[in-house]
C-alpha cells in the first residue's frame, strides 16, 4: 500500500546543524550503465561548493541525485537528514520530501513553454504554499517584470534562465544546485547567482555550481571538487 | 544444448506422436463426424493460451517483487509464444466453426474474451519493442502486464451479460464428464504434448531472451566502465579520424 | 513563508491549469471534435444511408467514434508531459498519484464536453430513438471516467516512447470493451423495458479498477520516467 498523499507532500525540515548532504559510496546507474560510482561528498551547512569536470563524468546526475529526482543504486545518501537512498516506499517518500527543498536549475529551465512567465511562478508559487503577489516580487527582482505576460517559449534562453533563477528566490530552497553556472547567464545574471547562494548560505543552506569555466568559479565559491569517471577527486580551483 | 533439454526433446517428440496416434485412432464424433477431431488440437492450443498469459502474470509480478531479470524474461517470452498459441487456437476454432455453425467466427464469450486476450498481449508485446531502456521496460511491461490479466475477467463478464451462445463447458464440470472416455484420454494425451512443446518453446525463447540481453551489454559498453567514458578527448578523435582519411587517401 | 499544500488543493491547481490551457489552445478539443463528426458522417457511407438502418445502428455508431477517438484525446502528447513542466511539478513535490489524478479529472472533462458536442451530431445524422435517454445522465460521466482512467494508464506506461500516440491505442481499446458494451446496452436494456442498473454497476466497476491501477502505479511510473 502506498502512504497516504499528505505523508509526502510534507517538507522536509532542515536540521538545527550537521551537514547539509553526506554522499557515501554512492552508485548512480541510467539506463543501466553505471554514471556515479563510488561518490563521496559531503555539504556543510553555509558552504557554497564548485562542481568541475568533463563532458558526460556525471555532473547532472549527481545533482539531480541530491535534487531527489532519481534514487541512488547503491551507497548512502542523506539529504537534510532524510536518507534518498532507503529502499522501497521510504526512500520515495523521502525523495519527495527533499524534492520541495532542494531547487535544482538545470539546462533545462523547468517551465511550462506555453504559460506565461508570471503564470509559471503563480504555479509554483500555488503548488508550494505561498503566496502569488510573492511570484510577481520574484520576477520584478531578476528583472523580468516587463516580461510577465510574455509566454516561455517566447523568451530568450537568458531570459529563461533568469525565470529559473526566479524560482528559486520564490522557493527559498535549503540546497540549492545551479548546473551550468554561466551557461546563458550575462554579468547582472551572474551577480543574481551570488546574491541567490549567500541568502542560502545566511539559511545554514548549502550549493553546488556547476561550471566548466574554472577562472569564472573561483569568485563564487568556498572550494572546488571535480569529478572523474562518477567519482570526486579534489579540485584544482585554489580559493583564497 | 543441456542433458535437460535433449531429454525435454525427446519426450516431446515421443508425445507428439503419440497425440497424433491418438488423435487418429479416436471414434470419430456422432454428430460431427472426423471435423470433431479438431478439438485434440484446438483445446490443447487454447488451454496454452491461457497458461502463457498466467505465466506471465507470474513473471511480472515477481519482477516487480524482486528485480530480477530471469522474470521479466519469462514474461516477455511467455507472452510472445502465448500470442502464437492464441492465433493457432482462434484460427483452429474458425475452421472448426465453419462446418459445425456454418459461420467462421460467433459472438459467443469465450471468443470474444480469447480474441481480446491476444489484443491487450499484442499491445504488452508493442509495448516493450517500443521501450528501449531495460528497466523501464521491464517496469512498464510488468504493470501493464498486471493491469491487462486483472481487466480480463472483467471484459469477460462484460461479454458473457452481453450474448452467449457457446455451448456450455464439457469437461470441466462437476460429476462425470460428458465426452467419451476414449476421447477424453486422446485429448489428455495431447493437452499433455502441446504443454511439452510449449516448454521447449518457452525455454528456446527464454534462453534467445538472455543472449540478445548479453549481446545488447557487449556492444553497449565494451570494457566501458562508466557512461562517462563515453566521452574521450575530442584531440584523439580527430587525430584518429584524420588518420583513416590519409590512409584512405593514400 | 510557505505553508504545506494539500493534495487535494495541489490536484484542483493542475486541473484549473490544465482546462485554462486547453481552452487557450483548444488543442485537443478542436481537433478530436470534428474528426469524430466527420467520422460519423462517414460511417452511413460505408453501410448505406438507409433512415431506419441508421436509427437503429446509430447509437452504436456514435459510442464506437467516442471510444475510438476519445482515446486519441486521452493518450495525446499533452502538456505537462514536457520536460520543463516535468521538472517543475516534481520540484514543487506535486506528488505522482495528484498528477495522475488531475489528468484523469481533467481529461474526463474533455471528454464529456466531447461527448455532448458530438451527441447533437448523432441524433442530427441518425434520428435515433433514445428510450430510457435519462440514463445515459449517468453513462456519460462513467464512459469518460473510465476511458480517461484507461488513457492515463497507457500515457503512463508509454511516457517517452516513440510512437505512442499510435501505441496508446492499441493499449486502452481492448480493455475498454467493458464501456462499450454498458454504454450501448443501456439504450437496448431501455428499449426491451429491462433495468440498466447492471450496465451502469459494470462500467463503474470497471473505471473503477482502471482508476484504482492508474493510482497504484503512479509512483513506480515517476521514478521511471
Amino acid at each position: 500500500m502506498p502512504e497516504p498523499l499528505h505523508a509526502l507532500t510534507g517538507r522536509a525540515s532542515r536540521p538545527a546543524q550537521g551537514p547539509v548532504a553526506v554522499v557515501e559510496s554512492v552508485r548512480v546507474d541510467i539506463a543501466g550503465t553505471p554514471v556515479l560510482r563510488g561518490l563521496d561528498l559531503r555539504l556543510e551547512a553555509g558552504e557554497v561548493v564548485g562542481l568541475l569536470g568533463p563532458n558526460g563524468s556525471g555532473k547532472s546526475t549527481l545533482l539531480r541525485m541530491l535534487a531527489g529526482l532519481i534514487p541512488p543504486a547503491g551507497g548512502r545518501c542523506r539529504v537534510l537528514g532524510a536518507d534518498i537512498s532507503a529502499d522501497g516506499a521510504a526512500g520515495r517518500a523521502a525523495r519527495a520530501a527533499v524534492r520541495t527543498s532542494v531547487t535544482l536549475i538545470g539546462h533545462q529551465p523547468a517551465l511550462y513553454p506555453q504559460l506565461e512567465l508570471g503564470e509559471n511562478l503563480r504555479l509554483v508559487a500555488r503548488l508550494t504554499g505561498r503566496d502569488e503577489t510573492d511570484a510577481t516580487a520574484a520576477l520584478e527582482s531578476v528583472g523580468l517584470a516587463a516580461a510577465t505576460h510574455r509566454r516561455a517559449d517566447q523568451c530568450s534562453h537568458g531570459m529563461l534562465r533568469r525565470a529559473d533563477l526566479a524560482r528559486a528566490l520564490l522557493t527559498e530552497p535549503h540546497l540549492l544546485l545551479l548546473d551550468e553556472a554561466h551557461a546563458g547567464l550575462d554579468r547582472d545574471s551572474v551577480h543574481l547567482v551570488q546574491v541567490l547562494t549567500e541568502a542560502v548560505r545566511s539559511r545554514s543552506g548549502a550549493c553546488v555550481l556547476v561550471s566548466h569555466e574554472r577562472d569564472r568559479l573561483r569568485p563564487m565559491v568556498d572550494r572546488a571538487v571535480e569529478l572523474v569517471d562518477g567519482a570526486v577527486v579534489p579540485a584544482s580551483v585554489s580559493v583564497p | 544444448m543441456t542433458r535437460i533439454d535433449r531429454y525435454l526433446g525427446a519426450a516431446t517428440g515421443a508425445l507428439v506422436l503419440a497425440g497424433l496416434a491418438a488423435a487418429v485412432s479416436a471414434p470419430p464424433d456422432r454428430l460431427q463426424g472426423e471435423l470433431q477431431r479438431l478439438m485434440y488440437v484446438h483445446v490443447p492450443a487454447a488451454w496454452l493460451a491461457y497458461l502463457s498469459f498466467g505465466l506471465t502474470l507470474v513473471g511480472s509480478v515477481a519482477w516487480l517483487r524482486s528485480r530480477q531479470e530471469r522474470w521479466d524474461r519469462l514474461a516477455a517470452s511467455s507472452a510472445e509464444v502465448g500470442v502464437f498459441f492464441t492465433g493457432l487456437a482462434i484460427a483452429l476454432g474458425a475452421i472448426w466453426g465453419k462446418p459445425v455453425w456454418g459461420v467462421w467466427w460467433t459472438w459467443d464469450p469465450r471468443l470474444v474474451t480469447t480474441a481480446v486476450l491476444l489484443f491487450v498481449y499484442l499491445g504488452y508485446l508493442a509495448l516493450r519493442r517500443a521501450t528501449v531502456d531495460a528497466t523501464r521496460r521491464a517496469r512498464n511491461s510488468a504493470l501493464f502486464g498486471v493491469v491487462g490479466f486483472v481487466q480480463v475477467p472483467v471484459v469477460h463478464f462484460s461479454v458473457l451479460w452481453w450474448r452467449s451462445l457457446h455451448q456450455p463447458p464439457t469437461v470441466l464440470r462437476p460429476g462425470d464428464p460428458t465426452i467419451d472416455h476414449v476421447m477424453l484420454a486422446a485429448l489428455v494425451v495431447n493437452v499433455v504434448a502441446f504443454s511439452a512443446v510449449f516448454t521447449v518453446f518457452l525455454r528456446m525463447r527464454m534462453r534467445l531472451a538472455r543472449d540478445e540481453a548479453e549481446l545488447a551489454a557487449a556492444t553497449e559498453a565494451p570494457g566501458r566502465p562508466v557512461a562517462g567514458s563515453a566521452v574521450t578527448a575530442p584531440a584523439a578523435q580527430v587525430a584518429a579520424v584524420t588518420r583513416q582519411m590519409d590512409q584512405r587517401e593514400g | 513563508m510557505s505553508r504545506a499544500v494539500g493534495a487535494g488543493e495541489q490536484v484542483r491547481a493542475l486541473v484549473g491549469l490544465q482546462l485554462a490551457l486547453e481552452r487557450r489552445t483548444g488543442e485537443a478539443l478542436l481537433v478530436v471534435a470534428p474528426f469524430g463528426a466527420v467520422a460519423l458522417l462517414l460511417l452511413p457511407m460505408a453501410v448505406g444511408t438507409d433512415v431506419p438502418l441508421l436509427r437503429q445502428v446509430g447509437p452504436g455508431f456514435y459510442w464506437l467514434v467516442v471510444l475510438l477517438f476519445g482515446v486519441m484525446l486521452t493518450v495525446r502528447h499533452s502538456a505537462e508531459d514536457g520536460p520543463g513542466p516535468r521538472a517543475l511539478l516534481a520540484q514543487c513535490g506535486v506528488d505522482p498519484v495528484a498528477r495522475a489524478l488531475a489528468r484523469v479529472v481533467a481529461d474526463a472533462v474533455l471528454l464529456l464536453a466531447f461527448q455532448l458536442l458530438l451527441a447533437p451530431v448523432a441524433v442530427a445524422l441518425y434520428d435515433p430513438r433514445i428510450p430510457g435517454w435519462p440514463a445515459l445522465l449517468l453513462v456519460l460521466p462513467l464512459v469518460a471516467v473510465g476511458l480517461a482512467a484507461l488513457g492515463a494508464l497507457a500515457g503512463a506506461v508509454s511516457a517517452g516512447v516513440p510512437g505512442r500516440a499510435v501505441l496508446g491505442p492499441l493499449l486502452v481499446v481492448p480493455l475498454a470493451v467493458p464501456l462499450l458494451l454498458g454504454a450501448t446496452q443501456v439504450i437496448e436494456a431501455a428499449k426491451y423495458a429491462r433495468a440498466p442498473w447492471p450496465w451502469l454497476v459494470l462500467m463503474g466497476l470497471a473505471g473503477l479498477l482502471a482508476l484504482l491501477a492508474t493510482v497504484l502505479t503512479a509512483r513506480a511510473l515517476e521514478e521511471a520516467g
